[in-house]
This record gives C-alpha cells, structure tokens and sequence, in this order.
C-alpha cells in the first residue's frame, strides 16, 4: 500500500498536478516500480545491433540493461550486472562482442546471457551450478516492425497491445518506404537537473512554449536559407496570433500524438530543407498506397510528435527519436538518436541528421532552452509550501474536433490535450495494483465537452 | 574521438615571435568571447572557417565497427561562418531567457603549442582550454578540453581558418553548450 495518494495528486477533471511529483524521492522510487518495471520501454532499433554479437547498453528506468543480438540472430536484454557479486560485465556504450565479461573476477558470459567461463571454476568451486548464474533477463523483449522494446514484467499486454493505436501514427515513419526506419550516428546524451517528466511531456504536446521560451532561437533557426516559415506551429511570430485550424493533438492513452497535418511543415525548422522535400514529395505516392489518404497526405512530412508512455518520443520532421531516462527525482538523461527513412538518399540523410545537430543536439539552438524550467519546476519544490502548489494543464480541456484516425482529437498545436493525457496514464500506472491494470480499459474515452469550450473550426 | 589515433607527435615549432602573436590572440579571443562580443569574435573567423567539436564516444579501444547504424563522426558542432553568425545572433537578441540575468563566462587557456602549418602562412595550433560558466545563484559548471586550431595570417592579422574542439564528456552534464569553445 502506497503511503501517496496517486487520485488526489493528479486531478483529471481539474487538469491540476501536485508539485510533488516531480520533486518527492519516495513517489520517485514507486515510480521505478510501477512504471519503469512494468511498462514497455524502448530499449534500441535493429538497424543499431544488425548482426550476431552487436549490443548497445541502455537504460530501463536507472536499471543498466544490455541488449545484445544473440548468435542464434535473437534479440535479448540482460541486466548488466555480474551474477557473481554485481559488478558491471559491460562498459562500453555499444560494440560487437562474442562475450560479457566482468573486470573483478573474470566471469564471462555469451551472448545468451548463459555463464560461459569462471576462472580458475574446477580448483575452486564444488558447488557451481553455472545455469543458475546467467545474466538476469528483461522478461519480455518484443520488435515492433524494427523498434525493440522491452518490459520487465512477466506477464500482462504484448508489446502490439501496448502499443495499441499508437502503431498506426507509428507506421507512418516505419512503413513510409520498403526500407523503414534506421537510427542513425551517435546518440547525444545529456543530464539536465529537473524530473523526467517534464521533458516528456513537453515534447509531446507542448505547443505553447515554443514561440517565447524559444524566442531568442526562433528567430534565427531556418533563416539561412528558404527553408523557414514564419509561422511555425500557427502561432504568429512575435505571439501575434494563433491559428488553431488545421493541426491537431490527439489522446490515444496511453499513449499521445500531435501532429501540423499539413504534410510538409516538419521541414519548416530547416535552414535547407530542399532535398528531404524533395524525397518526402516523390515517396508520397507509395505512402499514400500503403497507408492510406489520411496517413499520406495528413501525417507524412507533417510535424508529428508521437508520445509512447513512459519515455519515449518519436519525433517526424525535427526528425528524432528521444527517450528520457530518469537519473533520481530531480535529473534527467535525454537520449536524442537522428532518425532517418532507411531509403532516402544519403545527401537527405545527411541534412536531417545536421538539423537534429543545430535544433536538439546538446549544443542545439532550441535544445538550451528548457534547463531553467525543468530544474525549478522540480527544485523549487524542495520548499514544502511550493510543493503543495498545484500546475494547470487546462488548455483546449473539453474542445473537440473530428479526426479520421484512431484516438480523440483537440485543435491546434497550442493544446494541452497530450500533457493531461500522460498524466492520467501517469496517475493510471501509479495506481495499478496489477500489470494487467496499467492500460486504461477502453481506448481513448474522450474527454467531456465542456459547455464554455467555443467550437474551433478545423480546416 | 571515441579512441583518437593520435597524430605524430608534431612538427616544426614556429619563431618566438610568432607564437608568443599566437598565445596573445588566443588570449585576446578568449577576453572577446568572455565579454560576449560575439559580432568582435566573428570577425576574428576566416570566411571559410569550419568549427566541429566530435563527440567522445565509451566504445572499446579495439571495436570492430560491424554494419551498425551506430558510430560514424558524430559532432556536437559542425559549423561555418554563417551557422556561427546564426548562433551569435540568437545570443544577441535579447530574448534567450537562459542568459537573463547572464551568464558569467571565465575562458582559460593554457598549453599552447605553435607548429608550422600544412598551408603556407598557416600555423596549427593546440591549446588546452577551460571554460567556467556561472549562472543564478549556484548554477557553475567547468567544461576543460583541447583545440586544435588552423590560425592563418590575413591582412588584418590572425584569423582562426578551423578549430576542432575535443571535450572529453559522453554524457553532458549542463543545461546547454549554447557557446564558444
């Protein structure tokens, strides 16, 4: 029984979040438990561990985990932790390997996790039995058409049950050509103080801060060239004005999307985004083949922010993939991963992988912004008086628009629709006494309309 | 710079007078860019100028590099003159809410070494180099690396053609790199 009361921390029909959350160790530690060793977390894509022997270590939650591709082609992920007396069996970030072994006595281990050698085992040891001394598996680890994804929970939904609605907003960046998705380059880490939450959710539908706590950046990204247009996101420069028509957020808990729908305006952020234009606009076709109107005319080339709970965020047109993993209550490790379609010529690849440089890489011109916010909002919370203060996330609450893909739409970008859905299913895992409870139980119920909310014309 | 192959250790040392120039324009460059004349430190670029800073990848010394999508250069910075003028103009438009109250910005640097250049009326040069940053109340964070810069003589004096910057950090630890190494 949780000493925290998970249903007055988050309330839904308020859209009000208690202070704690971001900043209490003990919530920190049940969210490990509830959430990071029960839900489904990224952990790599194959394009990274193609063959036998490559690994890449990660994180689920603060749990050091290797994934590794197995002789038998199998992808498994262990903990790396020596079964002998826990010292790490692997140091490097990624590689290919034929064994793991530990630097304090020397137990080395295959690419199966079995035990594979012991020092000096037959004049030492009676009574080693070396099957029951593997690597410590992640219980379930699953593909999801390249993204590999795995949970540490034994039983309860399939990576494709997880997934739910969420895989057909996916599709549009995994089966936009016969190639799909590759990760490409070097991940970029960086530790930022502040809770893990809050990158999260303001990737995934925070539209509102982009024109001010980005103002210094969004006046000189894209400007080089002919790639920028001015009205990014459909707020006006200078907050003039905003135009909620067109583009949408959309709650498909437990999972988010929001997305322009205008089918290129992902690029607008470019200083030159001709040439991955011109490959979104000639592939067009065959994704509209493939995936339908709706898929690739609306979604494909639109800026599109696909929220998968807890961590992960899949990011079309800025073009990344970001998974943030929590370093305590009060720090965050923010992976970011250039994200290309496997097809597009390498002079395409090339200009989103310098994009993702200049906008998020660590020495991004909007990537800068957040730290300051990110580290009050957690750390000012240390004063128990601003603990109990409560956040608003009330924006659009009630505002419907029709949509023709799964899940329930809000307009515009400046939403705050994704935001309150993470911390429903936030407040929904937190209190699952059982991994069978942690989706909700039917998909996407819509929020009800509120009397007040002014109807919103979507283009 | 995952596992650098380190560069023969290098060449012919340049006239004293040349590298105590160095060692003074570097200094010079670093007072410029501490007192956030960022239009001055432009001008102290060539046209061509490239500035890259490689990431510092944990991999093993004899990693076979395989058919992954993983690896390759992987740059913080990959810049030229207008990608820094751009970075310089953001700074300067008052609206970066991270540098207001600003940012205090001490450069050291230190273990310079002045060799003759591939190009002629061209020098490369190392330096060790750290940089403190002190924002808020307690908010200090010290980057400390190398460069290794390409200065050449122009009429107007010095001019940096190309600076590497190595900062032996995988895993950043500080808000942004949103400056100038």
């Amino acid at each position: 029984m949780s000493k925290f009361d998970y249903s007055k921390l988050v309330d839904k029909e308020e859209a009000l979040q208690e202070r704690s959350i971001f900043w209490d160790p003990g919530i920190h530690q049940e969210e490990l438990k509830q959430i990071f060793n029960r839900c489904w977390l990224f952990l790599a894509h194959e394009s990274q561990i193609p063959d036998p022997g490559d690994f890449i270590r990660t994180y689920m939650g603060e749990d050091d985990v290797i994934v590794v591709r197995g002789q038998d082609k199998q992808v498994r992920a262990f903990l790396n932790a020596c079964s002998h007396r826990g010292n790490k069996v692997c140091q490097a970030e990624w590689g290919q390997t034929r064994s793991f072994t530990c630097s304090y006595h020397g137990w080395s281990y295959d690419t199966s996790g079995r035990l594979a050698g012991v020092p000096l085992e037959e004049a030492i040891y009676d009574n080693l039995d070396r099957s029951r001394f593997g690597l410590a598996p992640v219980a379930r680890v699953e593909n999801y058409k390249g993204l590999i994804f795995g949970t540490f929970a034994e039983e309860g939904p399939s990576l494709a049950e997880y997934l739910g609605d969420a895989g057909w907003y996916l599709d549009v960046l995994l089966e936009a050509s016969p190639g799909g998705l590759e990760l490409i380059g070097t991940p970029y880490r960086v530790e930022v103080p502040g809770n893990w939450k809050l990158p999260v959710e303001n990737a995934i539908g925070d539209g509102y801060h982009v024109t001010w706590a980005h103002a210094g950046a969004m006046r000189v990204v894209g400007t080089l060239a002919s790639g920028r247009s001015e009205n990014v996101l459909g707020i006006g420069a200078e907050n003039s004005g905003v135009d909620l028509s067109g583009a949408v957020e959309i709650n498909i808990q437990p999972h988010t999307v929001l997305s322009s729908l205008d089918g290129q305006s992902g690029y607008a952020l470019y200083d030159h985004p001709e040439k991955v234009l011109e490959y979104v606009e000639q592939n067009r076709p065959d994704v509209v083949n493939r995936l339908g109107e709706v898929r690739g005319k609306k979604l494909y080339g639109s800026e599109t922010h696909i929220g998968i709970f807890p961590n992960l965020q899949v990011i079309q047109g800025l073009n990344f993939l970001r998974v943030v993993h929590p370093r305590g209550p009060g720090a965050f490790e923010v992976w970011t991963f250039a994200m290309v379609d496997k097809n597009m010529p390498t002079d395409a690849k090339e200009v989103i992988e310098k994009n993702v440089r200049s906008t998020f890489g660590p020495a991004g011109l909007l990537e800068g912004d957040d730290g300051d916010f990110t580290e009050a909002i957690t750390h000012s919370a240390a004063g128990y008086a601003t603990r109990k203060l409560k956040g608003w996330l009330g924006m659009g609450q009630g505002r419907k628009v029709p949509w023709d893909g799964p899940g329930e739409a809000s307009p515009g970008l400046v939403n705050e629709l994704c935001q309150r859905s993470f911390y429903e299913q936030w407040q929904r895992t937190m209190m699952a006494a059982s991994v069978h409870d942690i989706l909700p139980k039917s998909r996407a119920t819509a929020e009800p309309a509120v009397e007040s909310a002014r109807e919103v014309v979507n283009g | 710079m995952g596992n650098p192959e380190l560069r023969a250790a290098p060449r012919e040392e340049v006239p004293l007078d040349i590298a105590y120039r160095v060692e003074r324009f570097l200094a010079l460059e670093a007072r410029v860019l501490d007192e956030e004349r960022y239009s001055d430190w432009l001008t102290l670029l060539t046209e061509d100028v490239r500035y890259r800073m490689p990431i510092p990848r944990n991999t093993k010394r004899k990693n076979r590099l395989g058919k992954s999508t993983l690896g390759g250069e992987g740059l913080i910075y990959d810049e030229t003159l207008p990608t820094l003028r751009q970075r310089a103009m953001r700074e300067e438009t008052g609206l970066v809410w991270l540098n207001d109250p600003p940012t205090h910005h001490v450069r050291i640097i230190t273990n310079v070494e002045t060799f003759v250049g591939d190009q002629p009326d061209s020098y490369d040069v190392r330096s060790k180099f750290m940089l403190f940053r002190s924002r808020r109340d307690r908010d200090r964070i010290s980057h400390v690396g190398w460069r290794e810069d390409v200065l050449r003589e122009t009429a107007e004096g010095l001019r940096i053609a190309a600076r590497t910057v190595y900062l032996p950090e995988r895993v950043i630890t500080d808000k942004n790199l949103n400056t100038f190494f």
